[in-house]
């Protein structure tokens, strides 16, 4: 094993790194460095953050690319936020929407969750009510703003019925299934331990079922915050979708997108939440990969 | 076929009996199967002893559709002829009389190894008249007994198949069921797995004294296993060929020796044969 070349020992001695793939060929399911994760990840803002900046770059309005009515720069969207803040109530607003769509949810998990786990459990029920199901499920929600406002005005009871009956169409289903996927196996273990009707569902099925079922909750909650937009963009009153409509008539635009990254910032740390609690709640899952 | 049966004037009812049981799914459809047909048979209670119950036969034969129909879910019972007695009464459903074990595990994910073993206990306390430390005595009673005392607070995703089966076995027999029926208990467990759990069975079913139907598709397993063995022929399923007491009593043998034996070798050559036949058999038993 005398090489003509003279070998490098200590390229022997470490466990040989894989050859290093260039950076440009893509393999399938690759396994990369973090690092690499949140660069790849960096790049596509950076181009649109760099996009923004180039067409709303120069001090006269004239001179732009987009005007600044249409489109204000980065820097004086993110200069007009102490006047988001103070002046339009930002923090106020922003719990008053939380607090409908947090309304809104209870009321369809009040409602919705029971049905479901019936649904899953009984098929005389699921048969019952599955149409309407389906009906909801492929009805634009959208559509049940006008509705809901000719039955309830434009008060605060219209926009929870709203929240409640969207997140209601978007959650039973899923609750369905959640309860319908628990393997047979289970129920057939527990009725051989002498479990009755009302144990299988309450010991078995639910539990059971229970990270599906809180999956659902959770995916269901963070399509909550396009909801509520919809449900507060019908007129000029508080909440975030106020400050849009607002700042769309009257102005600064640049509140618009401040109040979108908002959005957009509480629906990422409230989903975080979620997923944190749920690790925490169901350590018996821990496993999956 | 009187469903009004008399009281039976024996003094024991046979533990488990069938009456003319044919089993045919989805009948009138293009899919019809007819996975048993006139079966009859009587497993009589041999108090202090139970009776181990070992049924072979070719996939897809009626195996499971018998411990099924014993048990009485839904997806298999009724039967669409005959009876299905259990001590003389017309099964009626499923209940912890009859206890089972799966192939499949069936550990509660969402429950501890200890939690599992109590589910059954917890179900209907008052009935088995214990306190709470009482039915945890009893759970970690049963642990001990096959061999999990340091999984107590594990979940079933941090145990090997075998523990998961452990894990059936104390669950079931926390219960004291009168009958135990197990479908391919072993059948996804290696080698030296499946040998630790004949072991197993045989040290605990000593103690429990119940009647066992195993279905297994190893035929040294049956042989083993079985005080009688059940050779069903592919379906229609009937009872083809039964043995009775083919090796002398293997309890408190080491499984692994006691396959060993020539003894033991013969028997199995002897079942396989039998089981062959019955295979090949087939184009004509099918008809009658």
């Amino acid at each position: 094993m005398t090489g003509d070349q003279p070998a490098t020992p200590t390229a022997e001695a470490a466990p040989k790194a894989l050859p290093a793939t260039p950076l440009w060929s893509l393999r399938i399911r690759e396994r990369i460095p973090p690092w690499l994760v949140w660069l790849l990840g960096a790049v596509p803002v950076a181009v649109l953050l760099g996009l923004w900046f180039a067409v709303t770059a120069g001090p006269e309005a004239e001179k732009r690319v987009i005007s600044p009515t249409i489109l204000p720069s980065p820097t004086e969207v993110v200069r007009s936020f102490p006047q988001l803040w103070f002046d339009r109530a930002l923090m106020r607003n922003l719990f008053v929407s939380f607090g409908r769509v947090v309304e809104g949810f209870a009321v369809a998990v009040a409602l919705v969750f029971p049905l479901g786990l019936f649904m899953g459990s009984f098929t005389k029920i699921r048969a019952m009510f599955t149409p309407l199901s389906v009906f909801g499920a492929y009805l634009p929600i959208p559509t049940l703003v006008p509705l809901t406002l000719s039955l309830f005005g434009t008060g605060e009871v219209q926009k929870v019925v709203f929240l409640a009956l969207a997140f209601g169409i978007y959650l039973l289903p899923l609750i369905v299934a959640a309860v319908d996927g628990v393997d047979d196996i289970y129920l057939k273990t527990a009725y051989t331990l002498g479990a009755t009707r009302a144990q299988a569902v309450r010991k078995v099925l639910l539990p059971v079922a229970w990270p599906q079922i809180y999956e659902a909750l959770r995916l269901g909650f963070g399509v909550g915050w396009s909801y509520i937009l919809l449900a507060e963009m019908v007129d000029i009153g508080r909440g975030l979708g106020g400050i849009i409509i607002i700042s769309q008539r009257r102005g600064p635009r640049e509140h618009i997108y401040l109040v979108l990254v908002v959005i957009v910032a509480l629906a990422f740390l409230t989903d975080k939440a979620w997923q944190l609690a749920g690790r925490r709640v169901f350590r018996w899952r821990e496993k999956r990969r | 076929m009187s469903t009004a049966t008399p009281k039976a004037a024996a003094a024991l009812p046979p533990v488990v009996e069938f009456r003319g049981v044919t089993k045919t799914f989805n009948p009138g459809t293009a899919h019809a199967f007819t996975a048993l047909r006139d079966t009859t048979f009587k497993v009589e209670d041999k108090p202090g002893y139970g009776e181990f119950v070992a049924i072979v036969g070719p996939s897809g034969c009626g195996k499971s559709t018998i411990l099924n129909l014993i048990h009485g879910f839904d997806d298999v019972y009724p039967p669409t002829t005959g009876e299905v007695r259990v001590r003389g009464e017309i099964v009626c459903g499923p209940g912890r009389d009859r206890g089972m074990i799966f192939q499949k595990y069936s550990s509660f994910p969402h429950r501890t190894v200890l939690e599992n073993v109590l589910f059954g206990l917890e179900l209907d306390s008052r009935s088995f008249g214990l306190s709470r430390s009482g039915m945890h005595d009893l759970a970690h009673d049963w642990l001990r007994k096959v061999g999990l005392q340091d999984h107590v607070r594990k979940y079933p995703h941090q145990l090997s198949g075998g523990q998961q089966q452990r894990v059936a076995i104390a669950r079931t027999l926390a219960l004291k069921p009168g009958i135990i029926l197990m479908d391919e208990p072993f059948s996804a467990l290696d080698e030296p797995t499946r040998y630790e759990m004949q072991r197993l069975i045989m040290e605990l079913w000593h103690t429990v004294e119940t009647t066992v139907f195993i279905v297994t598709h190893s035929i040294a397993e049956a042989v083993f296993l079985g005080d009688r063995v059940w050779i069903i022929t592919p379906a229609p399923g009937r009872i083809g060929r039964e043995f009775i007491d083919i090796i002398p009593a293997t309890r408190d043998r080491d499984p692994l020796r006691a396959q060993e034996d020539a003894e033991f070798k013969n028997a199995v050559t002897e079942v396989a044969r039998a089981f062959r036949e019955m295979e090949t058999a087939k184009p004509g038993a099918a008809k009658a």
